[in-house]
Formats: C-alpha cells, structure tokens, sequence
C-alpha cells in the first residue's frame, strides 16, 4: 500500500532550530511524514555523547549534525526537500532563515537559548508559530511530559520544572518523549491550519 | 498595588514595587535569561526588562525555560 500523503504537511514549511535530541528527532518524524520543506539549523558537531539521544550513528562522529541530519533523512526519502545552515543563530539571523517556515521548532538544548529564540520569534516574526520545550531531563514520569498552548503563537512542551543538574541526565527515553510531543504538535497544527501555509502567502494568525 | 502575574493577582505594598521588570523578576528569583515576558500582550524584550516599568493592573505572562534538548 502506498503511503498516504497528506496535503497540508506537503505543502507546509517547517524550520528547526538546533538538531540535538530533539531536533535530530523531529527532523525524522516530519521526513517520514513528508511534510513539504526542512529549514535545518545547528553550528555544531556529533558528538560521542550525543549518541545517547540524539538521532546520529557512531560514524558520523565528528561530522556537522546539519550534514549528518540530511544524510540520515535522505536515507528515508532521497527527494526530501532540505535547506541546511551550519550557523549559530541570533536574534539577528533567525528572522531571515526562518522567513519562509509556517513553523518554528525550538530545539535548543539551553534555557537561554530557548529564551532568545522564542522571544524573536513572537516579537519580530508576526504570524509565526513556534513549537518550544523546557523540562524533559531525567527518565519515567512520561505522562508528565504535556502539550500546552500557552500563548496564541507559543505550544509549550514538557514538564515546565526538569532542567539538568547532577545526577539528572537527559535520555533517549525522555527526550524521545518530548521530541515526538513536539512533532505531533506540528503536525496538528499544519493539519488543523492553524499555521499561514506558505503557499498561501498568507501573514495571519 | 496589584498586577496580575500568569493569571494571578499578586499585591505589593508602595515599599515593594517593582520599579521595572528586571525587578519583579529579581522579586521572584527568576533568572532574567531563561524568561519570556508578555506585559498585557505585548512581548518585552529581555534587553527591555531593565528600562520597563510596571503599572498597577498590568496583566505579566513570565514564560520559563529550563534547559535539556
């Protein structure tokens, strides 16, 4: 049988900020989906302990988790449609990188950084969702990891209070949890339309 | 003085009140790095939260970060 293709994840744009453990993550869940177009965004590389987590194999160590990403997503459809930035980004370079994307998924790995990227989004890129997340460290307590719209244009995922500290690491189990809370909130959104799809060149809410 | 913090009524006494966001959230021993500030809708940039006072009734959204991704 063929995989069906739904139309509204075809024709949507989705930009991912960071491509640790979730964004790794989320990148592979909308791939296999076919979601339309992936605005990829890391300045780092795979790491041998990012392999706990993220969505990297151990020879592509050392490699550019943006380069890594594209390859591992092409492994699922070789005409996934990419646009790759090995760059950090700031409130500066978020606008222009992110101007085609009907959404935004935050998926930094520092609170600071979760903050700049979503205050950016939500002061300067009007008609912009983004998909954000803060507390997913540790393992167990699943059903404490929640989808919450907080704000007309911020889905907040996670437990709101796990951040990392000793003896509290992140793993693939959580992390996986809030990683695929994160895509599924995409999905519904492009699905519901609650997003500006981008073929329609529309700004609004 | 009152403002409304994320849905909830907090008083402060004239001694007490938070000259500027940067304040409140020295009050409330939040980390000024890891917050998005909404002041009756409108976002409040953090390089803002020093030169932004507050008014009596204003309705504050403080979103917080904690890190792991």
């Amino acid at each position: 049988m063929a995989p069906h293709v739904f139309f509204e994840l075809k024709s949507a744009v989705v930009g991912i900020a960071g491509l640790g453990g979730l964004g790794s993550n989320v990148a592979v869940a909308l791939t296999r989906l076919k979601t339309g177009k992936l605005i990829l965004v890391d300045f780092d590389r795979v790491e041998d302990s990012n392999l706990n987590r993220q969505n990297y194999f151990h020879d592509q160590i050392g490699r550019f988790k943006v380069d890594a990403t594209a390859e591992n997503l092409r492994r699922v459809w070789p005409q996934v449609s990419l646009v790759e930035h090995i760059v950090r980004l700031n409130p500066e370079n978020i606008v222009n990188i992110f101007a085609e994307a009907d959404v935004i998924a935050e998926c930094f790995d520092r609170a600071d950084q979760k903050q700049m990227l979503v205050e950016t989004v939500l002061s300067k890129m009007p008609g912009k969702v983004v998909v954000s997340v803060s507390g997913l460290a540790g393992w167990g307590a699943s059903n404490e990891i929640v989808t919450r719209q907080i704000h007309s244009r911020l889905i907040l995922i996670g437990d709101g209070v796990s951040g990392l500290r000793p003896g509290v690491p992140l793993t693939a189990s959580r992390v996986g949890v809030a990683a695929y809370h994160q895509a599924n909130a995409i999905v519904e959104l492009l699905m519901n339309h609650k997003v500006p799809v981008s073929v329609q060149g529309s700004q609004g809410t | 003085m009152i403002i409304r913090i994320n849905g909830s009524e907090r008083q402060f006494t004239r001694d007490e009140w938070p000259a500027s966001v940067a304040q409140l959230l020295d009050y409330l021993q939040i980390d000024q790095a890891t917050v998005v500030a909404e002041i009756d809708g409108q976002i409040v940039q953090r390089k803002e939260f020093s030169n932004t006072s507050l008014a009596e009734g204003q309705s504050i959204e403080l979103i917080r970060f904690v890190g792991g991704g």
